[in-house]
């Protein structure tokens, strides 16, 4: 390690970088963690303070950098013990976070204290450019970095000090956030080679430190898709505490949240569905409503096939089609045999028949794959219809309008109205109404 | 995750995939493609439209059956028959 050629670099400029900090912001209400902790181990060991310092800055990875600053002065020798830094370490101890708070507890009157026992500014240096200028830096500081980024990345970054930092120094925040990125993107084997690399160099000592940290990097097995995902939509996709983040997580989590949103629109759209909870019952209440606005869908087109039935074909050819599905069930079928056996060749082909029974179910034949249902409709409630109007059907009008007419006489069983709406009888008007309404209902009921 | 809702609702995965494909056959768009499982989130999206298309449809309905009944003579035998069918 060339901790000469550190030392070398950075003393002096460290000190100017302080002079200058302490020119720019002559008054910081509260003391960083960093110029806590730099005094702390620049008498030691120059290449430590300067190491420390720089991760200090960093402000996101404040956290992380932490255990690395104790394990490198751990490394290096550094024994540094004054009542001050006694307790800035002791209350170190321990996790990154109490580690932070130690020294964020630090009040301005201690601090001002320690700092002066020390001699040095209380103020920044601009640390991390001055790394950056130095050729030595960046190999050393790569393992710490990644530790900083890991934790970051697991989503524990932001409250504490990192978010201290940001508030007191927006430019050492975009530093150290340029920094981040940059380290982020260099391929995650060689951070988790150079975080290994790391962990070697503290053997035995800072123990308390490491687990935190080693145990996110486990929780992170860095597939590269997964980093790249975290890379590209990490701010929906953000990983909290705790949460697995490989890729097939990630997806999962984008799935899951998908469909929770558009369950959130259904929930708008669908009436009453938001006093449901569950998710079984929200589906439940989508089905039903579904179901309902078909029905309704349906019922409205027959009452309009039923009061113009030219013009309404189209509708009525879309709710056949939407029948035929149902009405191919095979149970509807057998009932086909009835009314096929009323209907004879002639018929199929003559529209012209006198017979209106005949007229009504030939079209129905001619389909008769699809229509077994609407056969059954016939089939029933026809013959009380026949009975009540046994004749002349068959004016040249219908006869003109049959092809387009009967599809929906079948479908709604509104073949009585059609008759009368073109005013062939009105005396029979009572047995429609009843007939109509009941195929209505039975409509309905096999609907259902 | 889903032996938590489990213990929870009482609803199992199951169910709700019972509901999904119920609500599938319903969709006019997965009835004709087939029996293929389409994902659950276009499910919920074709359901969604789907919905607003009935909704579109049953305004327009329910706009023409109005525009009829207005210029269809009172006492014609047509209006009465609208009558009743709307009554019952």
């Amino acid at each position: 390690m060339d901790w000469e050629i550190l030392q070398e670099g950075t003393d002096a400029s460290g000190i100017e970088r302080d002079a200058q900090a302490s020119r720019t912001r002559p008054s910081l209400s509260l003391p960083t963690p960093h110029s806590r902790t730099h005094p702390s181990y620049i008498t030691g060991s120059h290449a430590a303070a300067i190491l420390s310092s720089h991760h200090l800055h960093r402000g996101a990875h404040a956290k992380a950098a932490c255990p690395a600053v104790l394990s490198v002065s751990l490394v290096l020798g550094v024994d540094l013990i004054s009542s001050r830094r006694e307790l800035v370490m002791a209350r170190c101890q321990g996790t990154v976070e109490s580690l932070c708070q130690g020294l964020l507890d630090l009040d301005d009157d201690k601090f001002g204290a320690m700092c002066s026992a020390f001699g040095y500014l209380q103020e920044w240096p601009d640390l991390s450019a001055m790394c950056g200028a130095n050729l030595g830096v960046p190999a050393v500081v790569a393992p710490l970095a990644g530790d900083g980024d890991d934790s970051s990345c697991s989503g524990s970054g932001g409250g504490g000090g990192g978010g201290g930092f940001r508030k007191r120094r927006p430019d050492t925040y975009l530093d150290a956030k340029g920094d981040g990125n940059d380290m982020s993107k260099r391929p995650r084997g060689k951070q988790q080679q150079l975080c290994g690399h790391g962990e070697m160099a503290e053997p035995g000592k800072g123990k308390q430190e490491r687990p935190k940290a080693s145990a996110k990097k486990k929780a992170e097995p860095a597939s590269t898709a997964a980093a790249a995902d975290q890379k590209t939509d990490y701010i929906h996709v953000r990983a909290r505490r705790g949460q697995a983040t490989d890729s097939h997580s990630l997806a999962e989590r984008v799935r899951r949240e998908r469909i929770s949103e558009r369950m959130r629109y259904l929930q708008e759209l669908v009436p009453g569905c938001s006093k449901v909870t569950g998710k079984a019952g929200m589906l439940d209440e989508i089905i039903n409503y579904v179901q309902s606005l078909q029905k309704q869908v349906e019922f409205l087109s027959m009452k309009i096939a039923a009061s113009n039935p030219v013009v309404s074909f189209d509708i009525v050819e879309d709710l056949f089609g939407r029948q035929l599905k149902q009405a191919c069930s095979p149970a509807a079928l057998p009932a086909m045999a009835l009314p096929a056996g009323q209907l004879e060749p002639p018929c199929l082909q003559n529209q012209m028949s006198p017979c209106p029974m005949q007229q009504v179910h030939a079209p129905a034949a001619a389909a008769s794959t699809g229509f077994g249902l609407d056969m059954v409709v016939n089939n029933n409630l026809y013959p009380p219809a026949m009975a009540s109007c046994p004749v002349s059907a068959a004016t040249p009008e219908s006869a003109a309008a049959g092809p387009s007419i009967e599809p929906c006489l079948n479908v709604n069983g509104t073949a009585a109205w059609d008759i009368s709406s073109q005013n062939l009888f009105s005396g029979f008007d009572a047995q429609f109404q009843s007939v109509e309404s009941d195929c209505l209902l039975d409509n309905l009921k096999m609907e259902m | 995750m889903s032996s938590r809702r489990s213990s929870r609702g009482n609803i199992s995965e199951d169910e709700i995939n019972e509901l999904i494909s119920k609500l599938q056959a319903l969709l006019p768009s997965s009835r004709r493609r087939g029996s293929g499982q389409a994902s659950t989130t276009k499910l919920l999206k074709e359901t969604c439209s789907y919905i607003k298309s009935l909704h579109r449809e049953v305004d327009d309905l329910s706009d023409r059956l109005s525009d009829l009944m207005s210029t269809m003579d009172h006492n014609s035998p047509g209006a009465e028959i609208i009558r009743s069918i709307l009554r019952s």
